[in-house]
């Protein structure tokens, strides 16, 4: 991707490409860490030196309750990567970077402002034939004192509930087309995500979240395609934009292209997503 | 195609097919994962097409879709131990998540 492409972005500064990373390791004041659904596939195999890891499920998820993690929770977390409210965190991952914006996501509703995403993550990296270590770093822990939680960047099915037959709001699903259209409620590499209905948020948009990057390396698109991709369904900056997927990993990574690649002033991220309103009773499910 | 093949047997949770050269054992509780690699199956040490599924965690573990038995090898009988081996796995499986009410 050209520089003058990268600029145009309405947030140009929260993205890093893997050459940058190369050429800029993590230190003192620039932590990298690297975001796994499947550590044991992906970190454990090998990472960018100096990489700390977050295991979403263990870390970015309350042990018990459905839910991210609390405030002390994320200190305690930031603490344990040795990373304090002023450091530059670069995230990258497996799974197209979609736990990566996750955390991204988490990171932004307990407030850290210096915050970067390593575009096309684990997978450009290893497209480009670039160095993995299994050496962990060693980390000093630190004191991180955390924002108390941005309720605006989140969607709660009282959220979405609410914002359907709304003019002003606009969901969009950005799954499969066969999860959209019910046909499957999950594939079955993930037994654990399924819905007791198939079908979606009634007048949601199905944008999936693979239009916004380009197939060979996972990168983000340029500003005009992303455009493009959105706004003749409809998903434009005056809406309140509600994103959801399955589990709301996919979604964050859409989030994180309408707010900060778009410049979208309200867009928010629906984590319960179809594992929840799937399994409500009652629910409305549009086919 | 592998779906075309002839049925020799089938049971709750496997068919038996019958391949060119090879006896072909399926788990039907496996339906539909993509396959990722063939490779040994290290346990029945034969030919299988592998899938990955993760679980609760997100932790991917690799698990044979469909196992090939060599006609020069094994016959029906042989297959059969492992299909019968199988099919009481997940009958135990079921009993132990859905049990039934007038046991």
């Amino acid at each position: 991707m050209w520089i003058h492409e990268i600029m145009s972005y309405a947030h140009p500064e929260v993205l890093v490409d893997t050459e940058w990373l190369s050429q800029n390791p993590p230190n003192e004041n620039r932590k990298l860490v690297e975001v796994d659904y499947d550590p044991v596939n992906g970190y454990q195999k090998g990472h960018i030196e100096g990489a700390s890891l977050i295991w979403w499920k263990r870390d970015i998820n309350d042990p018990v309750t459905r839910d991210i993690i609390s405030k002390k929770e994320f200190e305690a977390l930031m603490s344990k990567n040795g990373i304090t409210a002023d450091t530059e965190v670069i995230l990258y991952g497996d799974f197209n970077n979609w736990f990566a914006a996750f955390v991204f996501w988490v990171f932004k509703i307990y407030g850290h402002e210096n915050l970067k995403i390593m575009n096309g993550g684990r997978k450009k990296w290893e497209l480009e034939n670039r160095d993995y270590t299994t050496d962990e770093p060693q980390i000093t822990s630190s004191q991180y004192v955390a924002q108390p939680p941005d309720e605006g960047l989140r969607a709660y099915l009282f959220d979405v509930s609410r914002g359907i037959g709304k003019e002003d709001t606009v969901m969009v699903d950005v799954r499969s087309p066969a999860e959209f259209s019910g046909q499957i409620t999950a594939p079955p590499e993930y037994p654990m995500e399924h819905a007791q209905r198939g079908g979606h948020i009634p007048e949601a948009n199905n944008i999936p979240w693979a239009t916004a990057v380009n197939d060979a390396d996972g990168t983000f698109k340029g500003v005009e395609e992303l455009r493009q991709n959105y706004e003749p369904k409809g998903v434009t900056p005056d809406k309140d934009v509600i994103c959801y997927c399955r589990i709301g990993e996919r979604s964050s990574h859409s989030w994180f292209v309408l707010k900060y690649l778009l410049g979208y002033p309200k867009v928010r991220n629906y984590d319960g997503s179809w594992t929840e309103w799937g399994n409500m009773i009652g629910n409305p499910v549009e086919k | 195609m592998l779906l075309d093949l002839p049925v020799l047997e089938k049971g709750s949770f496997y068919f038996i097919k019958d391949g060119n050269s090879a006896i072909i054992l399926e788990d039907k509780t496996k339906r539909g994962l993509e396959i990722k690699e063939t490779s040994i199956d290290e346990t029945l040490k034969v030919k299988a097409d592998k899938g990955m599924i993760h679980d609760m965690d997100g932790i991917g573990h690799w698990v044979p879709i469909r196992w090939y038995f060599s006609k020069d090898s094994y016959d029906l009988s042989n297959v059969q131990l492992h299909a019968n081996a199988m099919e009481k796995k997940y009958t135990e499986l079921r009993e132990l998540t859905c049990p039934q009410d007038d046991d």
